[in-house]
C-alpha cells in the first residue's frame, strides 16, 4: 500500500526565530527522503511537528490525504507515524523487552512473539532480557527501532541516527533502512552529513533557516553541491598542509590508570602514548568509552599519579586544572553549555574562568573588571564571535559562536597544549570551519593538540597521528596517513 | 485572545517588580480573608500594617524583629545563591544561642568589656560548628542538606529545652525553663533609652555591607558564583568546590548564631524556650522576598517584620490569632513564587485575527 504524508504551509514561530517559515512537502513510500539542514535550520523542529512534539502555529500535516491532528507525541503513534530521536528515551536499568513493552497494553506474550518475529525478520540480534545500559548505543538504536516496528508505522523518522554509531553500524543501519523502505515504510532521515545523504537517500530536502531551500532527486547532485546549498555561500574545503614535525616530546603520559567508583563512568587502564611539538594527536572512539574520563584525567578534573603526566619536563600527574594552565595546557571540554560555560553569566565573566596568574583578572583577592572585560573584548574580535555585548548572558551565543568563545578564552595563554573534546560537536559548517581552521593555525604556530572526537572525518582532517579508545583502553598510535575510516570503524568496534 | 509566551530572556524590571507585586496581592487576599472573618478589610489591614508601627515604640520594634531576619537571610543568601539548601537556620540559631548563652551564663555577675565580644564570637562559632554538619555530609557522604539541616532544627531545640529545663535553669527561678539573667557587661547595649531597639542591628547592617562586598568583588564571591552555576564547571576552572560548599554553610551557620546571640542578649537577656518565634524560618521568605540581594533583604525583612508585629495589634484589638502573621508570611512566599512566572512568561494579547 502506497503510503503518502504531505506537509502543507506549515509555520512555526519562536521568540526572535522562525523556526519554519511556510514549509510545504510531500513525501511518497518506497524512497528514503533526506531532511538536510544545518543546526538550526529548522529540521528539527519538522520532524517534532510530524511526531506530535510540537504543535505548529500554522499549516496542516495529510497522511494519504487525510488531516492528522497532532496535539502529542502519542497522536502521532496512533497515526502510524514512528520516530527515532537522536537522543535515546530508553529506561537504562530495565530490561530490553520491558522498554520495548512499556507504551503497549498488549499482551506480553503477544508481543514477545511480535518482537521474536520483528528480530528475525531484519536480522536484529538482541537479548531481550538484560539491562539496556549493558547495550551498545548501535543496540540501543536498535531497541528504539524495534520499538516503532511493532506499531507497524506507515512512516518512520529517523533524526540523526548516525551520530553515536560505529562506521559498521551505520552501514547496518543503511541496510535496514532500505530494507524498511522496500516494505513500504516511509522513511525520511534528518541529518547534517552529506556524505550519508549521498549513500542512502533517494530524494532530498535542504532547509536553510527555517525556509526550504530546495528538493531534488539525489542523482542530480553531489556532496559539494548540497553543501552549498545547505550553508548558502561556496565553501572553501580546509586541509591541513603535513610537514614534518619536530620530535620534540611536550607532553608524556605513562601507565596511568583511573578506576572510578561510578559505575556509570569508564575505567582508564595503562595509558601510554606521548605527543610532540606541533603535533595533533587524535583520539578516536565511540562516545561513552573512556573518552570523558581522558579529558578529565588530562586536564586535572581527575587527578592522578604525579608521574603519570610529563609535561614540558615537570611532573604534573597531581596538579588540579588551574595549576596545569601555569604551565601552559588549556582545555576545551565536550560540554559547554554545562561546563565550558556557565549560560547564566555574562560573555565577560566567563572569560574570568580562565584564571591563569599573569592574566590579572584577580587581585589580592579582588575581581578585576576592567581586565576581564578588556580581554574578552580582544577575544571576540580576535575569533570571531558575533557580537560587540560583552555583558550578554552566553546563553544567548549560538553554540558555534560560544565555542569561538570557549576556545578563544582557553588560547589567551597561547598554551603550548590545547586538548579539546569534540570541539565541533553540534556546530553548523561555518562555525566547524572557522574552529578548524584555528585548530590547524595552533600546530602551524608549533604548539601541539590532543583532540579527542567522536567525529572520524574531522580526526582524519586535522590530525598527525591517531589512537583508538575502546572501553578505557588506547589502541596503538597510528599515523593518520597510513589510517581509513574503515579501519578506525573496525578499532572503534574493538576489532584488531 | 490571551496567549502565554516565553520570555527571551528574563526581564531585569520584572525581577524587582514582583516581590512589589507579591506583597499587594498578599494585602489584598489578606483583606478578603478578613473581610470572609467578619472584618472590615480596610480596617483589618490597618491594624496589621500601620498602627503597629504608627509611634516611635512601633518603629523600634520593627528594627528590632527585622534584625534577626535580616541577618539570617544575608547568610542564606550565600548559600541559595550557590545552590546550598540550608533550611536549617533557626536550628543554627538556637545552637548558636545556646553556644553563647552558655559563655554568659559563665560570667556570670562578671564586668568587664571583653566579656560581649567573645559572647558574640561564641554565638557565630556556635551557627557555624552546627551548619557544618550538613555541610560536611552533603560534601563528604552525598546526604541531603534539605533533610539534615531541617531535622537538625528539632534537634537543637530539644538541647535547649533540656538544658534550660535541668542543669542550665535558674536555681532561684522556681522551676521555670529559663536560665539565670545575663550580667550586663553580656548584653547588647540598648541604643534609646525606653525603647528595646539594640546594638544587633549593626551587626546586621555589617552582615549587609560584607555580603555585597564579596559577591560582587572578590574572587571567592566569584568562585561561590560559578560553583553555584555548575560544580563540574567549578572542578574545570581549578575551584575547590567542596571547600566553597562549607564555606557558605559557614558563613550562613554564623549569621544565623549571630542573630540567635541578638535575641538572647538584647531584649530577652537569658536563655529559655522560645528563643525565636520561628525567624530561622521566615528568613527564608525574606531572602527569596529581596531576590538573594543584600540591599532587597534590607527591605525585605522590614516587610517581613511588620506581619510578627501586625499579627501581635491584630490579636490584642481584633481578637484575632496572632497566627494570622504566619498566613501572610505564607501568602508573600506563595504570591513571590506564582509571579516568578512572570519572568520568564509574558502575556501576548492578540487579536481574533484567524
Amino acid at each position: 500500500m502506497n503510503t503518502n504524508l504531505k506537509i502543507s504551509n506549515v509555520t512555526k514561530i519562536y521568540p526572535g526565530c522562525v523556526a519554519n517559515d511556510n514549509v510545504s512537502l510531500e513525501f511518497n513510500s518506497g524512497k528514503i527522503y533526506a531532511l538536510l539542514g544545518e543546526n538550526g535550520a529548522g529540521k528539527s523542529t519538522l520532524v517534532k511537528i510530524l511526531s506530535g512534539v510540537i504543535i505548529p502555529d500554522e499549516g496542516k500535516i495529510y497522511l494519504n490525504e487525510i488531516n492528522l491532528k497532532l496535539n502529542s507525541p502519542l497522536d502521532a503513534k496512533k497515526n502510524d507515524i514512528g520516530m527515532v530521536f537522536q537522543h535515546f528515551n530508553l529506561f537504562e536499568t530495565l530490561s530490553v523487552f520491558e522498554n520495548l513493552i512499556i507504551d503497549s497494553d498488549e499482551q506480553r506474550e503477544v508481543l514477545r512473539e511480535k518482537i521474536d518475529s520483528i528480530m528475525r525478520k531484519y536480522n536484529f540480534s538482541i537479548d531481550l532480557d538484560i539491562p539496556v545500559l549493558n547495550l551498545s548505543a548501535g543496540q540501543k538504536q536498535k531497541v528504539e527501532i524495534i520499538r516503532c516496528l511493532i506499531r507497524s508505522p506507515k512512516v518512520l523518522i529517523m533524526d540523526e541516527p548516525t551520530s553515536v554509531l560505529t562506521e559498521q553500524e551505520t552501514s547496518e543501519l543503511f541496510l535496514s533502512l532500505k530494507k524498511f523502505s522496500e516494505e513500504g515504510i516511509l522513511i525520511i532521515y534528518i541529518t547534517h552529513k552529506l556524505k550519508e545523504v549521498m549513500e542512502l537517500c533517494d530524494e532530498v530536502a535542504v532547509m536553510r533557516r527555517g525556509k526550504l531551500v530546495s528538493v531534488s532527486e539525489i542523482k542530480n547532485e553531489n556532496i559539494e553541491s548540497l553543501a552549498n546549498k545547505m550553508v548558502g555561500q561556496n565553501l572553501k574545503t580546509i586541509k591541513k598542509k603535513k610537514e614534518k614535525n619536530s620530535s620534540v616530546k611536550l607532553i608524556n603520559i605513562t601507565n596511568l590508570n583511573f578506576i572510578s567508583e561510578d559505575p556509570f563512568e569508564t575505567n582508564l587502564s595503562d595509558i601510554n602514548f606521548s605527543v610532540n611539538r606541533g603535533e595533533c594527536l587524535g583520539i578516536a572512539g565511540i562516545s561513552g568509552n573512556g573518552q570523558s574520563e581522558l579529558f578529565q584525567v588530562l586536564s586535572g578534573e581527575i587527578i592522578s599519579d604525579k608521574n603519570s603526566i610529563e609535561f614540558n619536563k615537570n611532573y604534573i600527574g597531581d596538579l588540579n586544572p588551574q595549576e596545569r594552565r601555569e604551565y601552559l595546557m588549556a582545555f576545551s571540554p565536550e560540554d559547554r553549555l554545562e561546563q565550558a560555560a556557565i549560560p547564566q553569566m555574562a560573555i565577560y565573566e566567563n572569560v574570568a574562568l580562565n584564571n591563569y596568574k599573569s592574566s590579572n583578572f584577580f587581585n589580592n583577592g579582588l575581581i578585576n573588571e576592567n581586565k576581564i572585560k578588556e580581554h574578552s573584548k580582544k577575544i571576540i574580535s580576535d575569533f570571531n564571535v558575533n557580537t560587540d555585548n560583552i555583558e550578554l548572558k552566553s546563553q544567548f551565543l549560538s553554540g558555534g559562536n560560544l565555542q569561538k568563545l570557549i576556545i578563544g578564552r582557553e588560547l589567551i595563554t597561547s598554551p603550548d597544549l590545547l586538548i579539546c573534546f569534540n570541539p565541533t560537536w553540534g556546530l553548523d559548517v561555518g562555525a566547524i570551519n572557522y574552529i578548524h581552521e584555528t585548530l590547524i593555525k595552533i600546530n602551524e604556530q608549533n604548539k601541539s593538540i590532543i583532540l579527542i572526537s567522536t567525529d572520524t572525518d574531522e580526526l582524519l582532517k586535522l590530525s598527525d597521528k591517531i589512537s583508538v579508545i575502546h572501553k578505557g583502553k588506547l589502541s596503538k598510535i597510528m599515523d593518520a596517513d597510513e589510517v581509513t575510516s574503515e579501519k578506525l570503524g573496525i578499532l572503534m568496534g574493538g576489532g584488531n | 485572545m490571551i496567549k502565554i509566551v516565553k520570555r527571551d530572556e528574563p526581564s531585569r524590571a520584572i525581577f524587582f517588580f514582583t516581590p512589589v507585586l507579591a506583597i499587594f496581592l498578599t494585602l489584598v487576599a489578606g483583606g478578603l480573608i478578613f473581610y470572609i472573618l467578619g472584618f472590615k478589610p480596610f480596617e483589618a489591614l490597618k491594624f496589621f500594617f500601620i498602627v503597629p508601627i504608627a509611634d516611635k515604640y512601633g518603629f523600634s520594634e520593627l528594627l528590632l524583629k527585622a534584625t534577626p531576619l535580616c541577618l539570617i537571610a544575608i547568610g542564606l543568601s550565600f548559600c541559595f545563591k550557590s545552590n546550598n539548601w540550608n533550611i536549617g537556620a533557626e536550628g543554627q540559631l538556637t545552637f548558636g544561642a545556646i553556644v553563647s548563652g552558655g559563655v554568659a551564663l559563665l560570667f556570670y555577675e562578671q564586668e568587664g568589656f571583653y566579656i560581649l565580644p567573645i559572647v558574640i564570637l561564641a554565638g557565630a562559632i556556635g551557627g557555624m560548628l552546627y551548619a557544618s554538619i550538613p555541610a560536611i555530609l552533603k560534601t563528604y557522604f552525598n546526604t541531603n542538606e534539605i533533610l539534615v539541616s531541617l531535622m537538625l532544627v528539632y534537634v537543637s531545640k530539644l538541647i535547649l529545652d533540656y538544658l534550660v529545663v535541668g542543669p542550665w535553669s535558674n536555681p532561684e527561678g522556681f522551676n521555670f525553663p529559663e536560665t539565670r539573667q545575663f550580667s550586663d557587661s553580656a548584653r547588647l547595649p540598648l541604643l534609646f533609652e525606653g525603647l528595646r531597639i539594640h546594638a544587633g542591628i549593626f551587626l546586621a547592617l555589617a552582615a549587609v555591607v560584607m555580603s555585597w562586598f564579596i559577591f560582587y568583588k572578590t574572587y571567592l564571591g566569584f568562585q561561590m558564583k560559578v560553583s553555584g552555576f555548575s560544580l563540574k564547571t567549578a572542578k574545570y576552572a581549578g575551584y575547590k568546590g567542596k571547600k566553597m560548599i562549607i564555606l557558605v554553610f559557614l558563613i550562613s551557620g554564623a549569621c544565623a548564631g549571630l542573630a540567635g546571640v541578638g535575641e538572647i542578649t538584647g531584649p530577652i537577656g537569658q536563655l529559655h524556650r522560645e528563643v525565636s518565634p520561628d525567624y530561622g524560618f521566615t528568613a527564608i521568605i525574606v531572602a527569596f522576598l529581596g531576590r538573594l540581594h543584600p540591599v532587597g533583604i534590607i527591605f525585605a525583612s522590614l516587610v517581613v517584620a511588620i506581619t510578627y508585629l501586625g499579627a501581635e495589634t491584630a490579636q490584642i484589638f481584633m481578637q484575632i490569632p496572632k497566627y494570622t502573621g504566619q498566613v501572610f508570611q505564607g501568602m508573600i512566599l506563595f504570591f513571590l513564587l506564582a509571579s516568578d512566572y512572570l519572568l520568564f512568561f509574558k502575556f501576548k494579547f492578540i487579536g481574533s485575527n484567524k
